[in-house]
Formats: structure tokens, C-alpha cells, sequence
């Protein structure tokens, strides 16, 4: 109360000195003054609600925890993965089991050594507690064994081969002598005394306001240890407020990709600079083919010539994105890419034909076929799927077809998803960089996100048979034809694969850029390296 | 402001209760339609209020439903699109003129709703001396509490449509009409008049009819036009907030969108003429009321 | 002193009285409207088992009597539920928030009354000059503004444009001592500033027309008649009377007033309760909206309390009434 009233003194005493005059001498570049910076201000738009690594989920709490928790892959622009904590790995030429070497020079920043044995502890309790996206990309998990401080072995049911890539790029790791004294890891809060062993450690958390990382000097992936002495993730309420901070100076970066309105009101300003970077996912509508008369084909084909995929491109998305080619095979991968691939056509006319090769009419001539009104579900927070379901509603509108959109929060929405409770689903994939693995979850009879819910017996045996191979090359022949199954099938319609757009202060350079909205330049590696100039 | 009940306890209807207190007779309303035209402030504010009903009704005439998209996306204002365009390039223009019939219906709707309780309540609680102090209790509790963090809580639990707004709005404005309905009924009743008609044998349906109903007139009449107003400051926050009806364009849903699409503070005509729209709304509307209670009460006038 | 203590009980009283309304609307309106009043309590994306026990915790699988009996229980207890989204109890969450709400919106206050009091003398000595127009209709446009279109509009003229005040925030986390206070207050001039200009309105014009009945009372014709300077008459005579309406319209204005604090604070990025109402709106964490609104009430019901009380302290005419 004491502390309210005099500040209260002091908000009057400055409003009646005159509220714009006075104040001239606060100067709100707060970025801080020469050499080597001092600090890196990051804006993002929430809290982070969890600091657990293996649980958190939302983009911030996944940005955060990626500064303080190792993993054993990075991640090319193209997918590709890069050595990170793990330098080498290979399986056994049976495939029933695989090895990675680690690097010796990781500390955790209470003093210990990562090791192996922190790798095999956290395997183990996501594999025995099923944790989070982890524990469903690596059924073929036995046993894991560390050999020696630097080796892990892991063994497996059968040969996999996406194991390797799966558990290297979305497992973090975290310190077993931390973590085994918890009792139930996926219960672990773990928000206060943090022990992590990233380029920057959290030390204070203001929520609603900011968290505060201060620089582990002895980082081994940048020489000299990171550049910046300490980050600050700023939270704001939403973009808007958060690109006039950026305009003004007061934070250095916004973490959020923007959205492509913004990103090009923003291109003038000779303060900022935009970076482009590319998706490791591709947005889409997937119809229920468990639902009447979604389960013909025609009325898929149908719905897939009423998109006028130029349009969403060119307008929603502001050119921001390329085609896909109708393909699960996105050109940002471009090892896996079919180059015979080809986008549906947007043809109303068609549309209108099919339907009515399916026996739908227009009986009371309103321009809609009777019986056909089809719901869309979306996550209406999402800006970018929000405006282009508008589009598909109007132009399915102009071949006949009625679409009712229904805009959802969040976690409704993935509710909704989760019980296949939809005519339409419209969304998109953040991160899907390993086909045979990604194509397993989405389109198999029993898959964990097979929203079209395919059951498709000649395509399940393509996926099989690419994941039994344990090198690219002999698993592209089958992922290429599956990915044609599911064109021509229509059990997937892929719109688009986004290029986002992030922005960041002028005086800031040297960043490093990783595909995805989750890495972009907020990445471990980027951070620690970029510098002011 | 969202959920002003500001000026009704200011400047407008219960300043003037003691002039009113007369059933309005042919000389009262002259006089007050004579004092009235006098007000350049009053005669402004009704042409510009009449404006914005014709916009409302006639919207299809002066521009095309907003839908589809256009070409030239966040554009600016131009001779092509005098507001400028949106980030999927629909005219802005189209899209206030449209908002107009929707935030004006929502708030006369919402408007007329929360009249009608907020009346019977008033009028109950002047007229039947018992039921005052329960109703007044309830109008004084409900007044005292922070009604917009309560319209947030009902309309996210009841869904997102244009009939939610209305009826979460008008469920959280009648008490203040009940307010003032109640304090001029109070001076009204004593009347003579009604008393006489008490006497007399007069049901008490008639009484309320023919004498208290037409006392109160005159403050029902201002809170129709108040009420609306913060009805459409009030659909203006909850579609700010993503409560209104995402199938329709009103103006907070105009704003809402912008928010949504990270050009509120950069693509300035997205933002700046919805925001007009509803001040010169609830502006007009505000000073047409204080002009009119000014023209009635004999002091100022 | 047993009028005081009467006036004082009578005022905690209906306190008490209003809390308890608060409670009970919310309480049926969740119940009552249509929807699933399970929604507000558990999350449909949470395990079968964990959601039935919440329910069962909270009742809903008994009779209303029942429920409303545990709802009133575990309120008193000071148990707000759990957040859907943030995995804390509502309370904590909240109780971070309130300080900056209060520090706010009682500043806002403040700076209010000490404007709204000198114009609505103003316009009343001055009645139907220019001054007294311009005042009422600048005092109607006021009230009139949407608050984050205003909210925009200032960010951008005095944070982008003019780079002279912070764009959002509470403080500056680093400054320490003074600064730290400095910090607090410069941050605190463009959301103040925005509630100051939506409220301001009301007060300037129901002082403005209490006074200028005040002055047209007998006392203030007695008064100017024995020759006592016009100055005097207004802020001796005139103001005292008028100024118990306008006290009780500072009541009135303060549910309108943390009500305002929802917009002004998701705009200005303030990290108050009104910026956790945004926030659950967009997530739909009704425990999280349920606890803020019963919360805000609560502060509004204390701090009525509060002003009545001072105010009863002040004026003995009040205490009688």
C-alpha cells in the first residue's frame, strides 16, 4: 500500500508538470551503449508455462527451454541434420541397434559433466512415463546403455530407420542428477534453481513482464563462449504492441514470426531488418473420410479444385509462400522432393462436374448442391488460417459447395482434432522434416494425427517399407510413391508452405538462421553468436 | 468507455427529475421542442444520428457486402477505397458502413432489452413501496460491480454470436436504467394525481399505465439513446476481445481483425475509422441526450 | 461514539452484502446460461479421470444446493480453482497481477479528481460561456473513446513518433532505488493518461451540474448577499454540498473504472489482472476469468469501503444519512 501511494505521488506530480514537455531526458533506448553488447532483448507474445523441456510445449516455453537444454542434433536449412551434442552416429548394420558419440566438453551449470549417462536417463523415463511428441516417434525403443561417458548405444525391436533422426533432433537432454530425484519426471515443474547446460541459464522470471538468461561463459559451440552477456524475453499481449516496441528500440527482436501484413508494413523502415526463413511444415485441409460423402473421392476431387491456391498465396499469405505441388513432399526438403508432382487445378467448373457425377443436385436452384454443407474447423488464433479459410469458404462457394467455418481456441480446436470431431480440418504442420516418420503418424490406418483418417493398405505398406531402410536414398522410392497415393487420393490437400518472415533490430547481425518458426534465428546457436556493430 | 454509466448519473436524466414530474402536456413538449431548436449542439447531434441510421438501413446501397478479397492489400486511403484496404485488401469503407448496421442493431437490440427490464424493475420498485428496498438493493449491488470483466466471463461461456452480445449486454445494463427510472418514478407517485387515482379504485396496471408509465416517459426516453450508445461501447469491446460474432462485420469486429492481423498500429486507416464510427456514435448520441434534457428542464432551458 | 460504530458496521456490512451478490450471480449465471458449467471448472482436453475428480470436487455431480454450498466453502477458503492453461492456482496468479491493477487504477483515480474538480468548478461558475461548452463537450468526447483505439493513437504519437515514453510494461526490471520508482511512473503515464481521458467526463459534468444547483440554493444567495467574494461562495459553500454526489458517483465509476483496466492494460501490455482476463479470453480459461471478475469485485467492494468510511470520518452529515 505504501509503495502504491508513492508512486501514485509521483505519477501525479509527473502528469501535472505536464505530461509531454518534461519528460525529455528518459531516453527509452534501452539496448545499451557500445562494444560488445550487453544485452539482447526478445519480444514474444506469452508466458512460459513450462520449464519442463520433455513436457512444455507452447512456442515460448520451447524457445526458452532450447537455450538452457542440449540436444543431440541440430538442425541444416534443408531438414538435414547437423552435429550438436552428438557428433557421430550410425546404426548397426542389421539396424537393430544404433550409437551416437557425444561431445566431452558440455557442463551442466551446477559443474557436472553431461555424459551419456544423462542421454540413457532421459530416454528411459520418456520411454517408461510415454512423455510428450518423443515417446510416440520412437516405437521401436528397447534399451539404451552408455558404453563410455562419450558413447551411447540404443537397441531396438526392430531396424528404424528414422530412429536416429527423431530422437536426435527432439529429445532434450536433461541432467539426471537433477531429474531422478523428482519422482514422476513428466510431473516435474522444475521452475526455480535451474541446472541446464545451454548457452544461457534463466535466473529471474518477472511473469507478465520478462525472463532474464545470463551467459554460460564456458559454452564450447562459440568460440570464446556467447557474445552477449544476457537475454531478456519481454512478454507482450500481442503483436501489435510488440512491433512498436521493436520500431521504438525497445527490444532488439520479436520471436513471433510475423504475420504477412505486418511483415510487409514493416519492410520500409530502414531500423529493421527482416529476415526470410523457411518451414519445415506446410499448411493444409485434411477431410474426414470417416464422414458421408467426404469418403468419395470425388467430392474430394471436388473440394481440391474449389481452392484457388494462387490466391491464398498471393493475398492471405502476401506471397510469403510457395506451392507445394499438392505434395507431403515440400520443397523445402529438397532430397525428398518428387519433382513430377503437380498442384490441383482451381477449376469451379470441374468442382460442379464432379458433384454432379457423385448424384449431388440443385433442387431449389439457390446455386448450392442440396445436402452438401461441410464444417471447417481452425484454430482461430492462428492469422494466417483465418484468413484463408475465408477464401476457401468463398470460392467453394462459387462451385456450389457450402462451408461453414467455425474459428476455435486453441485447445478446442485440438480437441476437436483429437476426437476427429470435424467435416474439414484446416491447419498446419510446424515441424514435419522426416517423411517416412512423419508420413507414419499422419496416414497410417492407425495413426496418432491421421486427421483424414486414411486407411489406405497400399500405402501403409509403401510407409513400412521406406522406414525399414536405414539410409535416404532406398527409403525416397517409397516415400515417393506413397506421397503420390495420398495426392492422388486426396487424403491430404497441402495449400502451401509458408517463408517466414522475422524481424529484428539493424544494429544486430550475425544471427544464425534454422528452418521452422521454432528455431528461425531464436535458436541456441544465434543467439549466442549474434553481435551489435 | 465500454461500460459508461457515466452520464446518467451526470449531467442528463436525473439532474432534471423535478421538471418532469409532470406528465408531459402539449405546452411542456412545445416548450422543450422550442428550447430544443435553439441548441446547435442537439440539432448536430440528431442529423448526424439520423445519418447513421440511414447508413445502417440503406448499407447495400452505398456499398457491396465486404467478402473475397482484393488486389491491393493495405492499401491506404485513395479514390478507389476512401478508407483505405484490409490485410486481405476489402475495402474499409464497405466494411464501417456495414458495421454501422450491425453495431447500431446490436445496440438498439441489446438497448431495448435491457429498457424493458430495467423499467418494470424501476417502475415496481417505485410504485410497490415493499418491493423498493429489494430491487433497490439489487440495482445498487449490481451498479457497484465491475460489469465488463462479468460480460467477458458470460459471453466466453456462452459462445461467440451476434444474440449472445445482445443479451450479455442488455443483462448487465438494465440496472442502471432501473436506477433512474426508479428515482423519477419516486417522484411521481407522490403525485396527487395518482394518489387521487389510488383513491378512487384505479387497478394498479391502470395506475402504472395511465400515470407513472407516462412520468417516467421522458428518462426512458434518454436512456434509450444512452443505453444504446454504451451497448455499442460494450459489443466493441467484446468483439475487440474476440467475443462477437465472427461472422459479421461490426465495428469492434472491424478493430478485432486488425488486431488480429498485427496492422492496428501500423496500417492506421484500419483502426482510425471504425474508431470514429463509434465515437461520433456514442458522441452524437450523448449530447443529443443532454440537449434534450436541458430543452425539458425549465432552469436551463 | 455509537453513531460511528453503527455507520461503520452498516458500511462492512454491505460489503459483505455485495460480495456476497458478486459470488451468488456468478455462481448462477455459470450454472443457469446455457453451456456446460463443467467447461468452467475442467478442461475438455484433460484426462477422463482428472476431470471427474475436479467435478466431483467441485460437486457438480450433486444437487445445486449442495454445489452452491461447496462453491461458497471453497471461495472462502480463498480457492479459486486451478488455470486451465497455466497449471497454478488461479489465486497466485492473480494476487501477482493486482498490485499494478490497484496502482493503476487508483492513480487514475487520483489524477482524475484532481483535474475533474477545478474544470467542474469551471464549467460552473462560467455556465453557458464558451468555456463551460467546450468543456462539457471535450468532458462527452472523453467518455466517448474507445480505449484501445486511444490506446493505439498514444502509443504511437508519444512511443514511435515522439520516442518519449516506453511502449508497454510496467518497469524497467533492471533499475533499482529511485530509478526503479522513476521507472514505475514513466510507465505509468500513457495507461493512467488513457482512463484519466475516459472517466474524467463524467465527473467534470456531474460537479458541474450539482454545483450549479448548489449555487442557486438559498445559502450561496445568503452568502454572496452578506458580500462574501464569489470565490469563497464556490469553494467554501457550494463545493462542500456538491461534493457528496460526486463521492458517490467515484463509487459508482470504480467497478467502471478496473472494468476499463481490461482494455487499457492488454493495449499498454500492463501486467495486471485486466491483461490475465485478455489473456484467458483468447486461451478460454474460465477459472482464470471467473477469479479475476470475483477478485476485481472484491477490490472495488473494499476500496467503496475504504471511501466511505473516510469520507463518513470527514462530513458528519454523512454518517447520519
Amino acid at each position: 500500500m505504501r509503495r502504491t501511494t508513492r508512486t501514485l505521488a509521483m505519477a501525479v506530480g509527473l502528469l501535472s508538470i505536464g505530461l509531454v514537455t518534461a519528460c525529455s531526458p528518459s531516453d527509452p533506448d534501452a539496448g545499451g551503449g557500445a562494444g560488445s553488447a550487453e544485452r539482447l532483448t526478445i519480444g514474444t507474445t506469452a508466458d512460459v508455462i513450462n520449464y519442463n523441456p520433455l513436457v512444455g510445449n507452447s512456442r515460448t516455453d520451447t524457445w526458452v527451454t532450447n537455450l538452457m537444454y542440449p540436444r543431440l542434433m541440430g538442425m541444416g536449412l534443408d531438414g538435414t541434420r547437423t552435429p550438436y551434442l552428438g557428433t557421430e552416429w550410425a546404426y548397426a548394420p542389421d539396424g537393430k541397434s544404433a550409437k551416437v558419440t557425444l561431445r566431452d566438453d558440455f557442463t551442466w551449470t551446477d559443474g557436472e559433466k553431461v555424459t551419456a549417462d544423462d542421454v540413457v536417463f532421459t530416454i528411459k523415463a520418456i520411454a517408461a512415463e510415454k512423455i510428450g511428441v518423443v515417446a510416440g516417434l520412437i516405437p521401436a525403443f528397447q534399451e539404451a546403455t552408455a558404453l563410455s561417458p562419450t558413447e551411447v548405444e540404443f537397441t531396438l525391436s526392430e531396424p528404424d530407420g528414422t530412429f536416429l533422426e527423431n530422437v536426435g533432433f527432439w529429445m532434450p537432454i536433461v541432467p539426471e542428477h537433477v531429474f531422478s530425484k523428482v519422482g514422476k519426471v513428466a510431473e516435474f515443474a522444475n521452475d526455480a534453481d535451474w541446472v541446464s547446460a545451454g548457452p544461457y541459464q534463466l535466473t529471474s522470471v518477472e511473469r507478465g513482464q520478462r525472463y532474464v538468461l545470463k551467459r554460460v561463459a564456458n559454452y564450447p559451440l562459440v568460440d570464446g563462449g556467447p557474445k552477449t552477456a544476457e537475454l531478456v524475453f519481454r512478454v507482450f499481449p500481442d503483436v501489435n504492441t510488440e512491433a512498436l516496441a521493436l520500431r521504438n528500440g525497445e527490444i532488439d527482436l520479436i520471436a513471433n514470426a510475423l504475420p504477412p501484413a505486418l511483415a510487409k508494413t514493416l519492410e520500409g523502415d530502414s531500423k529493421l531488418k527482416l529476415v526470410k526463413v523457411p518451414s519445415l511444415g506446410w499448411a493444409h485441409m485434411q477431410y474426414n473420410l470417416a464422414r458421408k460423402p467426404l469418403d468419395k473421392l470425388e467430392v474430394r476431387q471436388a473440394l481440391a479444385a474449389a481452392v484457388d491456391y494462387e490466391a491464398i498465396r498471393r493475398v492471405a499469405l502476401q506471397g510469403s509462400a510457395v506451392s507445394s505441388n499438392s505434395s507431403v513432399l515440400t520443397p523445402t526438403l529438397k532430397q525428398w522432393q518428387d519433382p513430377s508432382a503437380t498442384e490441383y487445378a482451381y477449376d469451379p467448373a470441374r468442382a460442379k462436374q464432379l458433384l454432379t457425377g457423385a448424384g449431388f443436385t440443385d433442387g431449389n436452384g439457390d446455386g448450392l448442391f442440396d445436402g452438401l454443407s461441410l464444417r471447417m474447423i481452425y484454430d482461430q488464433a492462428d492469422p494466417n488460417i483465418a484468413k484463408w479459410a475465408q477464401l476457401v469458404r468463398d470460392s467453394s462457394k462459387e462451385a456450389g459447395i457450402d462451408i461453414k467455418l467455425e474459428g476455435l481456441e486453441r485447445n478446442t480446436y485440438l480437441a476437436k482434432t483429437k476426437e476427429r470431431d470435424f467435416d474439414i480440418y484446416a491447419g498446419s504442420w510446424a515441424i514435419m522434416e522426416n517423411p517416412p516418420a512423419n508420413l507414419t503418424l499422419a496416414f497410417k490406418c492407425d495413426g496418432f494425427i491421421n486427421y483424414a483418417n486414411a486407411c489406405d493398405p497400399a500405402l501403409d505398406k509403401l510407409i513400412d517399407e521406406s522406414r525399414s531402410h536405414l539410409d535416404q536414398p532406398s527409403q525416397k522410392t517409397a516415400i515417393q510413391a506413397a506421397a503420390k497415393i495420398i495426392s492422388d487420393q486426396v487424403y491430404d490437400n497441402v495449400l502451401y508452405v509458408e517463408e517466414f518472415t522475422f524481424a529484428h533490430s539493424a544494429k544486430w547481425s550475425n544471427f544464425l538462421v534454422q528452418p521452422s518458426e521454432l528455431l528461425s534465428i531464436v535458436n541456441p546457436q544465434s543467439l549466442a553468436q549474434a553481435t551489435t556493430d | 468507455m465500454t461500460i459508461s454509466r457515466t452520464s446518467a448519473a451526470g449531467s442528463t436524466p436525473t439532474a432534471g427529475t423535478t421538471a418532469a414530474a409532470l406528465p408531459p402536456s402539449e405546452s411542456v413538449a412545445q416548450q422543450t421542442w422550442q428550447a430544443f431548436r435553439r441548441n446547435p449542439l442537439g440539432l448536430a447531434s440528431a442529423a448526424v444520428l439520423i445519418l447513421l441510421i440511414l447508413v445502417a438501413a440503406g448499407a447495400g446501397l452505398i456499398a457491396d457486402y465486404p467478402s473475397g478479397y482484393g488486389e491491393d492489400v493495405l492499401a491506404g486511403p485513395s479514390a478507389a477505397h476512401w478508407f483505405g484496404t484490409d490485410d486481405l485488401g476489402r475495402d474499409v469503407f464497405a466494411q464501417v458502413v456495414w458495421g454501422t448496421r450491425v453495431s447500431i442493431v446490436v445496440g438498439l437490440a441489446a438497448s431495448v432489452l435491457a429498457i424493458v427490464i430495467g423499467v418494470l424493475v424501476g417502475v415496481a420498485a417505485a410504485y410497490f413501496r415493499y418491493a423498493d428496498a429489494l430491487l433497490g438493493v439489487i440495482v445498487d449491488l449490481s451498479l457497484s460491480l465491475p460489469v465488463l470483466p462479468l460480460m467477458i466471463l458470460v459471453a466466453a461461456l456462452a459462445g461467440p454470436s451476434v444474440s449472445t452480445l445482445v443479451v450479455v449486454i442488455a443483462l448487465f445494463s438494465w440496472p442502471e436504467v432501473a436506477r433512474v427510472v426508479r428515482s423519477q418514478g419516486l417522484a411521481v407517485v407522490p403525485m396527487p394525481y395518482v394518489s387521487a387515482a389510488r383513491v378512487i379504485g384505479g387497478s394498479h396496471l391502470w395506475i402504472i399505465r395511465k400515470h407513472v408509465l407516462p412520468g417516467v416517459a421522458p428518462v426512458i426516453a434518454v436512456s434509450v439513446v444512452l443505453t444504446t450508445s454504451r451497448a455499442v461501447l460494450s459489443e466493441a469491446g467484446l468483439s475487440f476481445l474476440g467475443l462477437g460474432d465472427p461472422n459479421s462485420w461490426s465495428w469492434g469486429a472491424i478493430l478485432h481483425q486488425a488486431q488480429r492481423s498485427g496492422s492496428l498500429a501500423t496500417a492506421w486507416w484500419t483502426t482510425l475509422f471504425p474508431s470514429l464510427a463509434i465515437l461520433l456514435l456514442v458522441v452524437a448520441t450523448t449530447l443529443l441526450a443532454v440537449a434534450y434534457n436541458d430543452a425539458r428542464n425549465p432552469r436551463t432551458r | 461514539m455509537p453513531a460511528g460504530i453503527r455507520f461503520l458496521l452498516h458500511r462492512v456490512l454491505r460489503g459483505l452484502l455485495t460480495m456476497w451478490f458478486a459470488v451468488t450471480v456468478t455462481f448462477f449465471l455459470l450454472r443457469l446460461l446455457p453451456g456446460d458449467p463443467a467447461l468452467a471448472i475442467a478442461d475438455p482436453g484433460m484426462t477422463e479421470e482428472l476431470r471427474a475428480k475436479l467435478l466431483a470436487d467441485y460437486g457438480l455431480d450433486r444437487s445445486l444446493g449442495v454445489q452452491y454450498w461447496e462453491y461458497l466453502t471453497q471461495l472462502a477458503q480463498g480457492n479459486l480453482g486451478v488455470s486451465f492453461r497455466q497449471n497454478q492456482p488461479v489465486l497466485d496468479i492473480l494476487l501477482e497481477r493486482l498490485p499494478w491493477t490497484l496502482l493503476l487504477a487508483g492513480s487514475a483515480l487520483a489524477v482524475t479528481v484532481a483535474l475533474g474538480i477545478p474544470l467542474g468548478v469551471l464549467a460552473a461558475t462560467h455556465a453557458k460561456s464558451g468555456l463551460d461548452r467546450f468543456i462539457q463537450v471535450g468532458g462527452i468526447t472523453g467518455q466517448s473513446l474507445f480505449v484501445p483505439s486511444i490506446g493505439v493513437l498514444l502509443l504511437y504519437v508519444f512511443g514511435v513518433q515522439l520516442g518519449l515514453l516506453p511502449i508497454g510494461g510496467a518497469m524497467d526490471g533492471d533499475a533499482t532505488g529511485a530509478a526503479a520508482w522513476g521507472s514505475i511512473a514513466v510507465h505509468l503515464i500513457l495507461p493512467c493518461l488513457s482512463l484519466v481521458l475516459v472517466q474524467l467526463g463524467s465527473y467534470v459534468l456531474t460537479l458541474r451540474s450539482t454545483l450549479i444547483d448548489a449555487l442557486g440554493e438559498d445559502y450561496c444567495t445568503l452568502a454572496r448577499a452578506k458580500g462574501m467574494p464569489q470565490r469563497r461562495v464556490v469553494w467554501r459553500h457550494a463545493l462542500r454540498n456538491a461534493l457528496l454526489p460526486t463521492t458517490t458517483l467515484v463509487g459508482l465509476q470504480l467497478g467502471f473504472l478496473v472494468g476499463g483496466a481490461v482494455l487499457t492494460e492488454s493495449i499498454y501490455a500492463y501486467p495486471g489482472v485486466g491483461r490475465s482476463i485478455f489473456e484467458a479470453v483468447g486461451q478460454l480459461d474460465f477459472p482464470v476469468l471467473q477469479g479475476a471478475f470475483l477478485m476485481l469485485a472484491f477490490a472495488v467492494i473494499v476500496a467503496n469501503l475504504l471511501t466511505d468510511v473516510a469520507y463518513g470520518l470527514l462530513d458528519p452529515r454523512v454518517r447520519t444519512a
